[in-house]
């Protein structure tokens, strides 16, 4: 049963472990963009990435005691980069550049943080955005909250058969108990030879690594302790995607620019979006609170997602439904669904710039210079989102070996339907580039589960 | 074609619970329809409305369904399709877009609409209170409990009710068939699986001669069911009872155990 070091095992491989992982994205994304959620939902998507790399060799090509060599590396590779996410923490800390965790200016930092322990700027940091806040909003996130305290309690007081857990979580306890994987038949326990469709969906094996590692029995890291961070984890995402479809703050914005300031396209942006009443913030927690509902009501049929979601929490596939598929939405939106910084339009405006340049006939002077320097550290404001892109792809064939192949279909069609409505095709080109993991997985799995023929 | 074509029909139809008068799929195919008209940002329109309905397109196109049949070789998760279009996300942000100004008394009326056209997902027959950390049956913990070897592993031959169960909880015992045996449309045959599940009545003498097969050290069977001689004559003996449970020991495995 749960004790203190079992509690202290799961606190640093279910939180600690992936928030410092988290920061490497963290380090190569917008200030702006930057907060604790997409920290730990990053460091999720890259540590089962990881995972990936290191356990699916370990499966085909180690025999005794493989489970043993793919958590030892797992282990050593994941501190490395918890390590390397610290470090870069740091290393910004001391260059007085914007925090990796809040995205907050160092000035500002520096002013509201002197003399004042991490708990109490918590604590001023929730009082703050409250004090935002209108009654009613707090009423709604009060509701969803509730919401979600129904969900975790049922999920933890009620048990809820199905049938697949005599393969998965039996998968994970013979990992746990025997230092196995995937060369033991789970329903009955005698040899067996590789199942391929199985073997390569790892999820069952990091569940037996958190059980090892806690030191608590993996059917009771199943089905008691994953849902309380797979169902947070998940409503997170839909979190941040909330934050981008509903981003427009009304009360905010006059104090950086008066509107004497403001371009004329600015200004008619925010006129734009005044009006669209939809787009504001404050649809925020309404929004979560329909997601909630939709996640109650949605077993409609024994085959949804939602259904998955609150029955079958601990298993793969319902991770790859309810947490991958959501999570690609999450990047669809946050790197293409901007007024402002669409890499064609910096293109654009980088010819532009260009273009005037050599009908006058000059070298670039200081000023542009600065500019194109500013210009080009933007480039680079995407890379972490581009990397929890591929992380998130490589995490559905964590999930399971369906999902890869759902990931791409749906890579494919919004990677179309982009690049016709933008008419530029290097998004094509790029959301191909990000499915790379996942033909390299199919590839895999292809060759593995044919390679009898070339006998 | 027209037949595959059925199929993708079906699995839709089965997929939104229209036979279970679950209306969900309503409104998010309502939403779909409102987004086509009203969403004018392009992006979100790509995202939100061309995707998912070029997916609808792919979903009912019977040379894909084929496609994705033959790579996969299994027509029984294509349902796993239609998670891609994210019912809830989509309808959600359609639902708020539609209320507008109207935020509380929509977020009101689109609540009472979702818990109307949805199922309650607790509601499940497969959602018991749980008994355990574990979450599976106490009977099936207090009997391995009961069992379970200090060192090394042994085979148990177990009632079809407590298969899923035995091994979540202990990998040392092993059973001589499992859960693929409980599936009809998976079709195996297993001849102590029929001896067990399917006689009527358990023909003691060649019952006891395929549990020693393997050899089942011990036979836990239910306290009503019907054999035609007592267990306890073939060199069984009654090692326990756990609830309806009575658990057999086979003396001359044991010995060679």
């Amino acid at each position: 049963m749960l004790h203190i070091t079992g509690l202290l095992g799961l606190l640093f491989w279910l939180a600690v472990i992936p928030f410092c992982i988290g920061l490497i994205p963290a380090n190569f994304i917008s200030a702006k963009r930057r907060g604790p959620g997409f920290v730990l939902l990053a460091g999720y998507f890259v540590m089962w990435a990881l995972f990936e790399v290191v356990t699916i060799p370990a499966v085909l090509f180690v025999k005794y005691d493989n489970f043993k060599t793919a958590s030892v590396c797992f282990m050593i590779s994941s501190m490395v980069c918890a390590a390397a996410g610290v470090w870069l923490a740091y290393r910004n800390h001391r260059a007085h550049r914007p925090d990796l965790i809040t995205g907050k200016d160092v000035e500002i930092r520096q002013k509201s943080d002197r003399n004042v322990s991490f708990v109490k700027r918590v604590r001023e940091h929730i009082a703050a955005q409250g004090k935002r806040m209108s009654w009613a909003e707090r009423i709604e996130w009060l509701l969803f909250f509730g919401l979600l305290g129904f969900q975790l309690y049922k999920a933890a007081a009620y048990a809820s058969f199905d049938g697949d857990d005599a393969y998965y979580v039996v998968e994970s306890l013979i990992a746990q108990q025997a230092d196995v994987m995937y060369r033991i038949l789970p329903y009955t326990g005698r040899p067996t030879d590789l199942d391929i469709r199985h073997a390569l969906a790892v999820f069952p094996m990091w569940v037996a690594f958190i059980a090892v590692k806690s030191g608590i029995h993996a059917t009771i890291v199943s089905h008691t302790i994953l849902p309380f961070v797979l169902i947070p984890l998940s409503y997170l995402v839909y979190y941040e995607i909330g934050r981008q479809l509903f981003r427009f703050n009304p009360h905010s914005g006059h104090k950086e620019k008066t509107a004497r300031e403001q371009t004329k396209k600015e200004r008619a942006g925010r006129r734009q979006m005044e009006d669209n009443t939809f787009l504001h913030r404050e649809n925020l927690p309404v929004f979560m609170i329909l997601m909630a509902m939709f996640q109650i009501f949605g077993n409609v049929s024994i085959y949804t997602n939602e259904t998955f979601f609150l029955t079958r929490t601990w298993q793969g596939k319902a991770v790859a439904g309810s947490l991958v598929i959501p999570a690609l939405f999450w990047m669809f939106l946050w790197i293409f669904d901007r007024r402002k910084g669409m890499p064609q339009e910096r293109t654009a405006d980088r010819k532009a710039g260009g273009n005037a340049r050599k009908a006058a006939g000059r070298k670039p002077d200081v000023t542009e210079k600065n500019e194109a320097v500013r210009k080009q550290r933007k480039r680079y404001d995407d890379a972490g989102l581009w990397l929890v892109f591929v992380c998130i792809n490589m995490t559905a064939g964590v999930c399971s070996s369906i999902a890869v192949f759902l990931a791409c279909i749906l890579m494919a069609l919004t990677a179309l339907a982009l690049t016709v409505t933008e008419r530029d095709y290097r998004v094509l080109l790029k959301m191909g580039a990000v499915c790379i993991p996942n033909v390299i997985y199919m590839a895999i799995y292809v060759v593995t589960a044919y390679s009898y023929l070339l006998k | 074609m027209w037949g595959i074509f059925l199929e993708s029909v079906v699995v839709f139809k089965n997929y939104m619970g229209f036979h279970e008068n679950g209306y969900l799929a309503g409104i998010y195919l309502f939403v779909l329809l409102y987004l086509w008209l009203t969403e004018k940002d392009k992006r979100r329109r790509a995202i939100f409305v061309y995707a998912p309905t070029l997916l609808l397109a792919l979903f009912f196109c019977p040379l894909f369904r084929k496609v994705f049949v033959r790579i996969l070789e299994d027509s029984e998760t294509y349902y796993r399709l239609l998670w891609l279009l994210q019912m809830s996300l989509v309808s959600a942000y359609g639902l708020i877009r539609l209320c507008g100004r109207h935020r509380r008394i929509g977020l009101a009326v689109i609540c009472i609409a979702v818990a109307a056209c949805g199922n309650y997902v607790y509601d499940s027959e497969h959602i018991t209170k749980a008994q355990n950390a574990w979450h599976l049956p106490q009977e099936a913990v207090d009997i391995v409990d009961l069992i379970e070897p200090e060192e090394g592993r042994i085979t148990v031959l177990v009632p079809a009710d407590l298969i899923y169960y035995i091994r979540q909880y202990s990998t040392q015992i092993e059973l001589p068939y499992g859960r693929e045996m409980l599936i009809a449309r998976w079709d195996y045959h297993h001849a102590m699986y029929e001896a067990m599940e399917k006689a009527e009545v358990i023909e003691t003498a060649s019952f006891v001669g395929l549990t020693r097969e393997y050899p089942c050290a011990y036979v836990v069977l239910k306290e009503d069911r019907e054999l035609t001689e007592p267990l306890t004559d073939y060199g069984f003996t009654l090692y326990d009872q756990v609830g309806e449970y009575l658990i057999y020991q086979d003396s001359e495995t044991s010995q060679e155990v």
